[in-house]
């Protein structure tokens, strides 16, 4: 009986519920259309920033103080640390691989190039675009294309494994007659040394940062001008990561095995770090701040300005059901003073009306989830250009918070149910 | 020997400075039809509403089939209503979405259980076999009080409170309704019922006078 009186409630009397539906409907749907930008936003705007160039440097644990003047490490190919070029592979088997865009190693080595006069310089031997094995057999195209998305390139960069060069704008700007595409350039690692290595020129490289002095050859080129064949000095990664909070901050060594499982299965520049390090043993890796910290403090931001959008689509949602559940609550004073009249209960009473809340919200909230998951398509074209794909794990998490505002909004309305004197009522006062 | 199911004694009720019943005694015996008769604001339907457990006196006692209703919580109120009164109202009060059966299976529900068959037992009862179905709004006024007059029934209760039955019906209906409230005291029911209408008022076996909030000096048997 009690679900018949409900369902003819709805059938026989539903203009005031449409309107409930309708508040309900509109609520959820801002917040549906905000929780799956949400949701993808963090993901999306990571891969935006990840234009920005790579986000971790890995070092030698054991390096010596590097000599950097303006970026560039100016040490002699004889001091200081090296890396394995084998283990790079390695950092595709990490537990957060995918979230591993690219990454680049860097040989520095210094360099005399011998144009119109002599320019000490140094040689940068790195990847444009390489083919690394993984240790599950396939293999990763990864380099400054991937790292490094922003530099500028006018001519090409070199071909893997050729006597090819990509001069730095500023460098070339020095002698603009033999830095040039197309020229021949000769260097050596001193003026004692002997014989000179040539180097086809193809493009002049903008960087924005030191390396615009250097000279870019590929990195077997570099390790076999230095002798220090199959080894890198430094390694910049490209990683997808979150923003980093509480747990991130703390030392791994000091949580528990509950936080410690959580930590590791969160993409956070800590936990991804820490990976990498235990792939790739005597190593260092730091975090690019610079990157890094903009990148977190703007998904932080946008991360909240879509929470307290969220709940002002609730809040506006609870207080419109507020506003219906008085009126209605107002209107049916006199059925619900019939039914206390022949015997019902407060409870039952006000079940009757909690029920009809509940059912509401459970409509209000499919139909918001539906419009807001169209909604959210919208915004993430408008946005980033790729509508936003429905976000089907929210919509239990949207019916559950339809019908907490149901309740939140109702609350107040139907309490007064329990209240209806029905004796005034009845006597029609 | 004739049960008392009704008791009355010293029975006040103020609202604020007004003073709505004050002092009414009287008894109802089992079987017994009560005419409640008084001008407007003379305490009628005040006493109507305390012996049906709508409303608690200021002072003095009514006993209902044993019960002193000043003894009883909100809670034994409803339970009360449920179990031992059947409400007549002037406006008929039916829920406007339900059927004619569904507003009768309703007083079942918050009794009990519900009895489809019962229930259309107790509308053809009342000569309404064919109307079931129809919302009150789909019914004339006869037919709503008809169904007001089942829905009172359906749960047998001791005591059937009348206000005002005929007051919104034409004199078709009102001759049926009172056909019935006949009928209902020939099965023994015993019904007290406020009227304006001193014809009305002869039907009942006794009347009950109230003038301010007082038994009329003189409550005559009929």
């Amino acid at each position: 009986m009690f679900l018949r009186i409900v369902g003819e409630s709805f059938l026989r009397n539903p203009r005031r519920k449409i309107l409930t539906a309708a508040a309900l409907a509109l609520g959820m749907a801002v917040a549906t259309a905000t929780l799956t930008v949400a949701l993808e936003v963090g993901d999306r705007m990571a891969r935006e920033f990840r234009s920005l160039g790579a986000n971790l440097l890995v070092v030698p644990q054991s390096d010596t103080l590097p000599l950097e003047i303006g970026g560039v490490d100016y040490r002699p190919v004889d001091e200081g640390a090296y890396l394995r070029e084998a283990d790079l592979g390695k950092l595709k088997t990490i537990f957060w691989r995918h979230n591993i865009l690219g990454f680049t190693p860097f040989l520095d080595t210094p360099a005399i190039v011998y144009g119109s006069k002599p320019i000490r310089t140094t040689l940068i031997g790195t990847w444009y675009e390489h083919r690394v094995p993984i240790p599950d057999g396939t293999q990763f195209t990864t380099g400054v294309s991937k790292t490094h998305p922003s530099w500028q390139i006018r001519g090409r960069w070199f071909q893997d494994g050729s006597s090819e060069a990509v001069v730095g704008a500023a460098l070339a700007a020095r002698d603009p007659a033999h830095l040039a595409i197309g020229k021949t350039i000769q260097v050596r690692p001193s003026e004692a040394a002997n014989p000179a290595w040539n180097l086809l020129v193809t493009g002049i490289v903008s960087t924005g940062d030191a390396e615009e002095g250097a000279i870019f050859v590929p990195l077997a080129f570099a390790q076999a001008y230095s002798g220090h064949g199959g080894e890198f000095r430094r390694l910049y990664v490209s990683a997808l990561t979150k923003p980093a909070d509480v747990l991130a901050e703390r030392d791994p060594r000091t949580l528990s095995p509950t936080e410690y499982d959580r930590w590791f299965c969160s993409p956070y520049i800590s936990s991804i770090s820490y990976q990498m390090e235990q792939v790739l043993p005597g190593t260092e890796v730091r975090t690019i701040r610079r990157v890094a910290d903009s990148e977190g403090r703007i998904l932080s931001q946008v991360s909240t300005l879509l929470w307290i959008v969220t709940l002002a689509a609730l809040a506006a949602a609870a207080l419109a059901i507020a506003a219906t559940s008085a009126a209605a609550v107002l209107e049916r004073q006199v059925e619900i003073g019939v039914m206390k009249a022949i015997g019902a209960t407060n409870t039952r009473v006000t079940a009757l009306f909690l029920t009809e809340h509940l059912t509401l919200a459970l409509a209000g909230g499919a139909i918001g989830f539906v419009m807001g998951t169209a909604l959210a398509r919208f915004l993430g074209a408008s946005v980033f250009g790729v509508p936003a794909s429905p976000e089907f794990i929210l919509l239990p998490i949207v019916l559950a918070l339809a019908a907490l505002v149901a309740l939140v909004g109702g609350l107040i309305p139907i309490r007064r149910v329990a209240h209806v004197d029905p004796a005034p009522i009845l006597r029609g006062e | 020997m004739t049960e008392t199911l009704v008791e009355v004694e010293q029975l006040r009720k103020e609202f604020g400075n007004v003073r709505a019943l004050d002092g009414v005694s009287f008894a109802v015996d089992a079987g017994e039809w009560i005419a409640i008769m008084g001008p407007s604001g003379s305490g009628k339907t005040t006493l109507i509403n305390i012996l049906g457990g709508l409303d608690t006196p200021t002072s003095g006692r009514a006993i209902v089939d044993q019960t002193d209703l000043a003894r009883l919580d909100e809670a034994g109120l409803t339970r009360f209503r449920a179990e031992k009164i059947g409400f007549i109202f002037q406006q008929f009060h039916l829920v406007p979405y339900l059927t004619a059966l569904e507003n009768v299976m309703l007083a079942q529900y918050f009794h009990s259980t519900t009895d489809e068959h019962e229930a259309r037992a107790e509308l053809e009862r009342v000569g309404l076999g064919d109307r079931l179905d129809h919302l009150p709004g789909e019914l004339s006024g006869g037919e709503q009080q008809r169904v007001a007059v089942a829905r009172a029934l359906i749960n047998q209760p001791k005591l059937i409170l009348a206000d005002e039955p005929t007051g919104n019906l034409d004199e078709a209906n009102e001759q049926i309704v009172l056909g019935l409230l006949r009928k209902l005291h020939s099965e023994r029911h015993t019904i007290l019922m406020v009227t304006h209408a001193p014809q009305i008022g002869a039907l009942a076996d006794r009347r009950i006078d109230l003038h301010h909030g007082r038994l009329a000096p003189a409550p005559a048997r009929v």
